[in-house]
């Protein structure tokens, strides 16, 4: 019967701009009302409709890193749930092992149901799902938090939620609910997934108000059209990047366990007219550790990765998945199995990033950045004796460094990792001391931490912190505190990464990439460095005038500035010496590498 | 004054400075009311202004010194600091700050807005860093003292500012809404070392926590100080030289008005004093309809404003953007998006049809203008489609080239896209309604508005055609295109209250606060208002207050305005003040925690200080019976949009329209400034000021 909807091209455009008001409208419901500042102040969550079979139809990624993370649950549900799902259900997911991509990532989704026609009798329709996932403060498992370095089972990470329904026909199950909650330390976590139910409460009336006004027939065709209406638009940028099979690599260095040891990460990626192909076939073997990701977390990598490499106005639906196809084989890094600890799955994305980059900047140099800084991160808790309560934080300020320089453009300052582009946000200075009872000391930009280029990485950031209450404990996750961010085209590497503490009796411990700090007592300094993005292209063809600014601003050093820049500034005035910048860039001029000769080191 | 001229009844003005033309209205206590629209001159708006008053005096038929003689008060509008902010053409400042956190204004928190872009920048800081100096001080979250201020360090900036030769510097210090003292003392150094350099003070602009929106507003606030400072005494000096005696009023962003003085305390406040007035505008043209909360949306050339009247109010924010630039003040609420009349019809990679942003401007203006446009425009669908008569024009000043229009549709979207001419330009139409209805949208559903409650006011000369498509799409069944609707916010400003607003951080539980401690803090901020309205003309038992708290449940992040009735403050009725904010976290967020014993807490303390102003009463239209046959001009072959075809369609002159007549849709009212589509399904009724009230007729198309 759908065959004889007429498709109106326009009403397609006119359907697509409506589902992304809808979760759009989800997110801000989201953001208002939580309480987790992981999720209100850092917006750790994604809200998105999907249709009856799973099928994205359009997506709020806050974090990109979530924009693949709900749509193979949904369908999982679906068949799991088949003949089994109700208007007035509500189910909760966070499961790994079904599909979740990370386990503090707890999903709600609520099925959408349009009332048959009024003459047919017939039953109501299934039409959509409204989804939100968010990180929770607390998922149960060993350490407060959920990140736990020491784990080697899920069992030690995380309370395992598979699919269930939470509501069952718009009844709630108290006993599962408490079951649930039960096994999570943070009563606040309880508000928290009252707000995610809340945000698809939201999708759902949008949504239905939707089919209604288009009737399920043409809402369907059109459904359809603007799903093959983006898949045409990815394909077109596809069949533009030129044919061929491209291989790259990243390597992970500690996986919580075994200092030294390395793991790399493999990717061919192949083009083939209008298809994309990324086969993570030769990757190496899963850890023992907590160091593994999940093929949800994975895949989400691998789709940001590529969304940034083509039109950013493509709308987000399985239309633009079309063209994409993923492997992942089990028991590899990228997609642990069975009964692995995980958390840290999400965190990979920053080396996967890497791996694709370098597989694909020979070929696509005006599509790829130079690489990112990765992620160093230190959640920290601990009793604030002012309140008398205890408190989580995640230091969102002092964990975001620069992004990669483009062919064209310099990277972006403090935007943190590539998994957030931008999205996750530092708390605010006066909140975090009303919400902590530490003193902030510094957060500045930090000098000479971007990759130098024609076009410079990101700047990094320095935060520096004094303790303000005994036993504070820190959960320290992450890394790019070996490999820094990596420069292309004759552009230069960003900084490392560091989290430092000078204890009050003097002694100093630089934290490992993986680590827990107990018992930190009141009036230790906190510092920490995230590093400056790659640069691109050959630092000597950046304008001088350039050069010179950013030194008056104090983000280069008159040393970086000779050394790496080749420019000559007077000491005391800055002016810029053009004839002795002329002879020190010719000195320096050597041929420059070609884009993919990627630096490595630094 | 001769016997043989009549005395000329005293005026009022109000104008509205836009980016291409100078609104102005005029009421005089005759009971007359006169309008004009002449081109803004960028370089100087006050030149425009001054063009704007001959207009008026050619219209009333008076010399220019004479209108100006009789003109008791000018209530202005202006964008000099919003063209400032957006152009980069403000004062070069400084910024003093606290040792260690002086790229917080630059950070933006960390915020990169186009996830997916990696050729998205950051916004360019209003100050460059090595003019963002530190000094050594700190206070705690508390507001106790830690290290004291270093007056040499602020001596040592002060020089190198010198030496740099700003022209405004902000002060911004960690937790100064604890503890102001520092900031003050700072203040001082600064103003005695550099006479003549505008000084902005965190804790003066905004004492409220929350760094980042701090220090950004002061910023801002110093960025356009100077730029307005000379606007205003630029004005001042002008308008004296015309030997205008009367009161110079200007709008802030918050919908009330002050005098030039009070608004350099705070420029910032008038980052969008130019759209502030539409709402209340909109106000004096639903109340004859028993409206007093409404939709307000302004169609121009290149953007679609739409604003929210609830109760009588306008719809305020506490917090917004201009450029990616945080503005924590309180602000006009307004959803800007890119449709207008010039917005540029285009075909996205996917094939499908889009609307805009891109706009063709003034110029070259849609193809239809003839002025070397090709692309086609909405304007351009709306000739293509009959809406507009190319004759008729601007009331026929401004013939229209429906061919070019044809040939631009024709040739950029219905031959790609496979589609006739008038189906690819009634497919424009739709997409642009679509886009303009999501406005509408965000300003009433995102913020918990049912808009199926409200009129749709419709200002701007091309709203008029898009008003039955946009309000229909959201079920809406009555829409007002206001009589003087090309100059709405004009009309508002005269419309408009003195007002001052204060704002101060006060972090504490609801359940344990010091009721005296909050009267204190009231109380200071009543008598600060007091001051100013004195100033303005006020006297002190004349002033209204209007007192809000932002609370919050416990450990909530954000907080919510509620206002609150003097009553329940003194003496201060806990359980009542609980009661309306658990109502209003529903009303914003679907839910509320009444019972479930969560606590509240209290985050800040706003007051509002108001100098009611008299209000003019605008002139009635004779009145006639429903038959508009008078007014009839015959017909054209149109589109009807709920028919999804064209038809021959009645053409109305709205100036010989009368109050109680009633046009039967499908139709097109013509003004000069304006053109109004009554859709089928839906009639117009022409109310006693000469508006029209557009109603959808039970069972009528949506």
């Amino acid at each position: 019967m759908s065959g004889e909807v007429r498709v109106d091209p326009v009403l397609v455009s006119i359907l697509g701009r409506g589902l992304k008001a809808i979760t759009d409208e989800m997110s801000i419901a989201m953001e208002k009302t939580t309480r987790s500042p992981i999720l209100c102040e850092a917006r750790d969550y994604v809200t998105g409709l999907y249709d009856g079979a799973g099928r994205m139809l359009e997506q709020t990624e806050n974090l990109p890193i979530l924009s693949f993370s709900l749509g193979p649950v949904c369908r999982h549900i679906v068949e799991r749930f088949r003949g089994d799902i109700h208007p007035g259900d509500v189910f909760f997911h966070n499961d790994v092992f079904s599909l979740g991509n990370q386990n503090n990532d707890v999903a709600v989704f609520k099925p959408i149901f349009a009332p048959a026609p009024a003459a047919s009798g017939a039953e109501p329709v299934l039409v959509g799902w409204a989804a939100c996932k968010g990180h929770q403060a607390d998922i149960g498992g060993a350490v407060r938090g959920g990140y736990n370095p020491d784990a080697t089972e899920v069992w030690q990470e995380a309370l395992r939620i598979p699919a269930v329904k939470i509501y069952d026909r718009g009844v709630l199950r108290r006993d599962v609910w408490d079951l649930i909650f039960a096994n999570i330390r943070l009563k606040s976590v309880q508000e928290d997934m009252k707000a995610e139910i809340g945000s698809c409460t939201v999708g759902e009336r949008r949504l239905l108000a939707l089919v209604d006004k288009l009737g399920l027939e043409r809402f369907e065709a059109h459904k359809l059209a603007l799903f093959e209406a983006t898949r045409r638009m990815m394909a077109a940028e596809v069949r533009s990047m030129p044919d061929g099979v491209y291989r790259g690599e990243s390597v992970v260095y500690y996986d919580g366990k075994h200092e030294g040891q390395r793991y790399v990460i493999r990717v061919e990626v192949t083009i083939d007219g209008e298809r994309i192909r990324f086969d993570y076939s030769k990757t190496d073997p899963q850890t023992r550790g907590f160091v593994n990701g999940t093929f949800t977390s994975s895949a989400s990598a691998t789709v940001l990765t590529f969304l940034q490499m083509v039109n950013p106005a493509m709308p987000h639906n399985e239309g633009m998945l079309g063209p994409i196809e993923i492997v992942i084989p089990e028991g590899t890094i990228l997609n642990a199995a069975y009964p692995a600890a995980t958390t840290y799955g999400n965190h990979l994305c920053p080396s996967n990033a890497d791996a694709i980059v370098r597989a694909l900047g020979p070929a696509l140099p005006e599509r790829v950045t130079a690489g990112w800084n990765h992620l160093l991160c230190s959640l920290t808790t601990g009793p604030d004796p002012r309140r008398g309560d205890t408190y989580v934080d995640i230091l969102f300020m002092g964990l975001k460094g620069g992004s990669g320089a483009t062919s064209d453009c310099d990277g972006y300052d403090h935007i943190g990792m590539i998994d957030a582009s931008g999205g996750v946000l530092d708390q605010d200075y006066e909140m975090f001391e009303q919400m902590t009872p530490h003193l902030i000391e510094k957060h500045e930009y930090l000098v000479d931490s971007a990759g130098a280029g024609q076009y410079r990485g990101g700047l990094g950031v320095e935060t520096r912190y004094r303790v303000g209450s005994d036993g504070t404990q820190l959960v320290v996750f992450g890394d790019g505190d070996v490999e820094p961010a990596f420069g292309l085209g004759g552009g230069g590497a960003g900084t490392l990464n560091k989290i430092e503490l000078a204890y009050p009796d003097g002694r100093v411990y630089r934290t490992k990439g993986l680590d827990i700090v107990r018992e930190v007592p009141a009036g230790t300094r906190y510092l920490q460095l995230a590093g400056g993005g790659g640069g691109y292209g050959s630092p000597l063809l950046r304008p001088a005038e350039l050069v010179r600014d950013e030194v008056r601003d104090g983000v280069v050093s008159l040393a970086a500035a000779r050394e790496q820049y080749g420019v000559a500034l007077d000491p005391d005035t800055l002016a810029l010496r053009a004839d002795e910048t002329a002879r020190l860039r010719a000195r320096a001029a050597a041929p420059a590498p070609g884009v993919g000769a990627a630096q490595r080191g630094g | 004054m001769s016997t043989t001229v009549p005395a000329l009844a005293t005026s009022r003005v109000g104008i509205d400075v836009g980016g291409t033309f100078t609104d102005l209205f005029l009421w005089s206590a005759g009971g007359e009311v006169l309008s004009a629209k002449v081109p803004t001159t960028p370089a100087d708006p006050s030149i425009g202004v001054v063009d704007g008053l001959g207009a008026l005096a050619l219209l009333r038929g008076v010399a220019l010194a004479e209108l100006v003689a009789h003109t008791s008060a000018i209530v202005h509008g202006t964008t000099v600091t919003t063209n400032a902010t957006l152009t980069r053409r403000g004062a070069k400042t400084g910024l003093v700050t606290t040792e260690g956190v002086r790229d917080a204004l630059e950070m933006r928190r960390g915020i990169r807005e186009e996830r997916y872009d990696n050729r998205q920048k950051n916004v360019k800081p209003l100050v460059p860093r090595h003019l963002r100096l530190p000094v050594r001080e700190r206070v705690d979250a508390h507001g106790a003292e830690l290290v004291p201020l270093s007056e040499d360090d602020v001596r040592r900036a002060a020089t190198l500012l010198r030496a740099e030769g700003v022209g405004a510097v902000a002060v911004c210090f960690l937790n100064a809404f604890a503890n102001r003292s520092h900031e003050r003392a700072a203040a001082e150094v600064l103003r005695a070392e550099l006479p003549g350099v505008f000084v902005s003070v965190s804790s003066e602009v905004l004492p409220t926590i929350r760094f980042y929106n701090r220090v950004s507003t002061t910023v801002l606030d110093a960025y356009t100080g100077p730029v307005l400072r000379s606007y205003l005494e630029s004005l001042t000096a002008r308008l004296a030289g015309i030997g205008f005696r009367g009161a110079l009023l200007i709008m802030q962003s918050s919908g009330g008005m002050a005098l030039p003085e009070a608004t350099l305390r705070r420029p910032a406040g008038t980052l969008l004093s130019g759209p502030a007035a539409g709402p209340r505008a909109a106000l004096a043209f639903t109340t004859p309809h028993g409206h007093s909360s409404a939709v307000v949306c302004d169609m121009g050339g290149t953007s679609f404003d739409a604003s929210l009247l609830r109760d009588g109010a306008v719809e305020l924010k506490t917090e917004g953007e201009i450029d990616r630039l945080r503005v924590a003040l309180p602000m006009l609420d307004i959803v800007t998006i890119g449709a207008g009349g010039g917005s540029l019809g285009w075909i996205d990679p996917g094939g499908l049809l889009r609307m805009g942003p891109e706009s063709a401007g003034a110029m070259p203006g849609p193809a239809c203008y003839g002025r070397g446009g090709e692309r086609p425009t909405c304007t351009d669908a709306n000739v293509a489609l009959g809406f507009l008569d190319p004759a008729y024009f601007a009331g026929g000043r401004m013939p229209l080239h429906a061919e070019r229009a044809l040939r631009a549709i024709e040739t950029h979207l219905a031959g790609p896209l496979g589609l006739s001419v008038e189906e690819a330009a009634a497919g424009m139409y739709r997409v642009i309604n679509a886009n303009m209805t999501h406005g509408v949208r965000e300003i009433t559903v995102k913020r918990g508005v049912d808009p199926r409650e409200l009129p749709l006011v419709v200002a701007g000369g091309a709203g008029g055609l898009h008003a039955c498509a946009i309000a229909g799409e959201l079920e809406m069944t009555s829409v007002v295109v206001p009589a003087g609707a090309s100059v709405l916010c004009a009309v508002g400003m005269l419309l408009a209250d003195l007002q001052h607003d204060f704002v101060r951080s006060f972090m504490a539980p609801l359940a344990t606060l010091v009721p005296a401690a909050l009267a204190a803090v009231v109380g200071e901020m009543t008598s600060e208002g007091d001051e100013l309205l004195r100033h303005e003309g006020i006297a002190r038992g004349a002033a209204v207050h209007e007192v809000a708290l932002d609370l919050r449940y416990l450990k909530q992040y954000h907080e919510v305005t509620v206002p609150v009735p003097a009553a329940e403050l003194a003496p201060l009725d806990r359980a009542a003040i609980a009661r309306r904010f658990h109502a209003e976290h529903d009303r914003l967020y679907g839910y509320e925690l009444a019972g479930e014993g969560t606590g509240i807490e209290l985050i800040n303390v706003r007051v509002r200080a108001l100098g009611r102003t008299e209000k003019p009463a605008l002139p009635q239209r004779a009145p006639g019976g429903a038959d508009p046959g008078h007014a009839g001009k015959g017909s054209r072959r149109a589109y009807v949009p709920a028919r999804g075809a064209f038809a021959a369609v009645p053409v109305f002159d709205g100036h010989a329209l009368r109050a109680g007549n009633v046009v039967a849709g499908p139709a097109l009212v013509e003004r000069t400034d304006t053109t109004v589509l009554v859709d089928e399904g839906w009639r117009a009724i022409v109310d006693e000021l000469g508006s029209y009230l557009v109603e959808r007729l039970a069972g009528g198309a949506a």
